[in-house]
């Protein structure tokens, strides 16, 4: 064996490795064919001759309804086209927009004041591995329980699925804007405040380790140097969240609130798909300007910072 | 190079406009912070709601339960494996097609090539064919990312009535897309020193993208199909909420809907226990792998 061929072998041997990740896989591997195996899933379901009825049927039930009877005409499909987004659509997208804006703005608010308690590197007796004068135990396990708090509030918030959350609300608080802003704001608090923690822990800790050095409280350092470096990531984060939170807005009409899910709903009541595929057309479109718009404000801050 | 004195510099104006965002939405949409505490009926039912949190129920809370019916608690343990199950199949085929559509929209492994083409034909394949494809697949993926899962839901359902291929399609559509996405702004924000120096020896671009992106991104593409997996635990319970899949979600609705608050709260915390579960395994194996 040649010299090279040696060294290879030996770098193949020191990867590193992991019984925890190997076994990880292999169970992963396992659920996944369990889970295929026993799902009852029959691809021969979509050759079933009274399906592919249906669908051909749904496919020509989903065209504009003066098309369906007199051909396609682009005034008539055009004017149908206007009379839906003026009698309710246009309200219903402006809805939705301010559902999803509100509720990440709370979500975010509510979100900064909490990753501070939920960041490991700052909520200890010794910030950033600095050994401040000989801890006692019971400062150590006072910030552990201020941790563990934070971080079960954060997973509760964020572990029941925002449709759960309104329905909820929708029964406590009835039909209006509060129940899907509140729930998108609770949901998106948890994913948020989980977030931006895990950003604050990566925050590399000489500024913030010299400040607190210099004698400044915890919320000093966190002002000067955390919040800073983590703003753009935080800030990435929170326009994710908000192409999602318009995604959720539009759907959590169909529990009744008033955008663009509840026209959605209203329309397969009356079995006019048309307009139904065409609601869901006006939510695709919202998401995809949103996407745009954040599009543009990542680029902006990236390129201020 | 002097630097412009601003009075709102940018990340100011970003914060400001979207404090200022926030502001229209809430007057917009007429939203009173007196409305957010329940009146009357609604607080007696928040009450009775939160009486559940603390006891949640480990019989059933029914008048008259059949002999045979199986125990809550065994009962509640189904409904999870099913959503577990469920969440399952649908996240693994969403991994396969986002690996796979991630790949072909990515622009690491195609674009500025420092080897020339070796013959006219590879050429124009290079200038038309690869980025047409990137474009269609960016095209594809925002459309199956735009629509909410339960949207496909209803959409499917419509169309031929919901069946198990049905929802999990409904599921698998918008969190292909999602992934790809990322997968794709992974692989493109990746360091590429790697790939930089395998092209320069001569490897042919599905081996550097095999051996010099790949690699580097697995990481973070782990941690993501993780997270992905718990959202597909939510969204399956959401299916079921929504009324068509024997998931958690459905018995949630069901004993919400019968008042059986205590019955919710066990089916909730069942739904708690397997997003904290997946967490906390998320957390295990990064630590493990990013040593």
């Amino acid at each position: 064996m040649t010299d090279r061929e040696v060294q290879v072998r030996r770098l193949w041997q020191q990867r590193p490795r992991s019984t925890f990740a190997r076994v990880s896989a292999l169970l992963a591997v396992l659920l996944t064919l369990a889970a295929w195996l026993s799902s009852g899933i029959d691809l021969s379901d979509i050759t079933e001759p009274r399906r592919v009825q249906n669908i051909k049927r749904f496919l020509g039930e989903i065209q504009p309804y003066p098309n369906q009877k007199n051909g396609f005409h682009i005034d008539a499909t055009m004017s149908w086209a206007a009379r839906l987004l003026s009698e309710h659509g246009l309200e219903a997208s402006r809805t939705t927009l301010g559902i999803a804006i509100a509720a990440i703005v709370l979500a975010g608010a509510g979100g900064l004041l909490f990753i501070m308690p939920s960041a490991r590197t700052v909520a200890t007796p010794e910030p950033f591995g600095l050994c401040g004068s000989q801890t006692r135990w019971r400062a150590r396990w006072a910030w552990r329980l201020i941790v563990m708090g934070t971080r079960a509030m954060l997973i509760f918030a964020r572990g029941i699925p925002e449709y759960i959350w309104a329905y909820l609300f929708v029964a406590m608080l009835g039909l209006g804007p509060w129940p899907a802003v509140l729930a998108l704001a609770l949901h998106n608090f948890g994913i948020l405040g989980k977030l931006g923690s895990e950003v604050v822990e990566n925050v590399p800790s000489t500024v913030p380790a010299a400040i607190f050095g210099l004698g400044s409280t915890r919320s000093q350092v966190a002002i000067v140097s955390l919040f800073p470096y983590a703003l753009p990531r935080f800030l990435l984060y929170f326009s994710y969240r908000w192409e999602t939170c318009l995604r959720d807005a539009t759907v959590l009409g169909l529990l009744g609130i008033a955008t663009l899910g509840r026209l959605i709903m209203d329309a397969r009541a009356h079995d006019r798909y048309d307009e139904m595929v065409f609601f869901m057309l006006m939510g695709a479109v919202l998401v995809l300007v949103g996407e745009v718009i954040t599009g543009l404000a990542r680029g902006i801050v990236r390129r201020s910072s | 190079m002097r630097t412009k004195l601003r009075l709102v510099g940018v990340r100011r104006g970003v914060l400001l406009a979207i404090g200022l965002a926030g502001l229209w939405a809430a007057l917009d949409l007429g939203l009173d912070p007196r409305d957010v505490w329940p009146a009357g009926g609604g607080l007696k039912l928040l009450g009775k709601f939160l009486h559940g949190a603390v006891a949640p129920a480990a019989t059933y809370e029914a008048d008259f339960v059949p002999d045979d019916a199986e125990s809550l608690l065994v009962k509640a343990g189904r409904a999870a494996l099913r959503t577990l199950l469920f969440a399952v199949t649908a996240a693994s085929l969403s991994v396969v097609i986002g690996l796979g559509l991630g790949f072909l929209a990515s622009t690491a492994w195609w674009a500025d090539d420092p080897v020339g083409a070796v013959n006219v034909g590879t050429r124009l394949f290079r200038r038309t064919v690869r980025p047409a494809v990137y474009v269609v697949t960016r095209i594809i993926i925002a459309l199956a990312r735009s629509t909410h899962e339960l949207l496909w839901a209803v959409l499917f359902l419509s169309a031929m009535g919901l069946t198990n291929l049905a929802a999990v399609t409904a599921i698998v559509i918008p969190y292909s897309g999602t992934l790809a996405k990322v997968f794709s702004e992974m692989i493109d924000e990746a360091p590429r020193d790697a790939a930089i120096a395998l092209r320069a020896v001569g490897a042919s671009p599905m081996q550097v993208y095999l051996f010099g992106l790949l690699p580097q991104a697995i990481g973070d593409l782990s941690a993501y199909a993780i997270y992905r997996f718990e959202c597909a635990l939510r969204s399956s319970a959401v299916l079921g909420f929504f009324g068509s899949i024997p998931t958690l979600g459905y018995y949630m609705r069901l004993s919400f809907d019968n008042t059986y608050y205590h019955e919710t709260w066990t089916y909730l915390y069942a739904l708690l226990a397997l997003v904290v579960a997946t967490d906390w395994w998320s957390g295990a194996l990064r630590k493990r792998i990013l040593r």
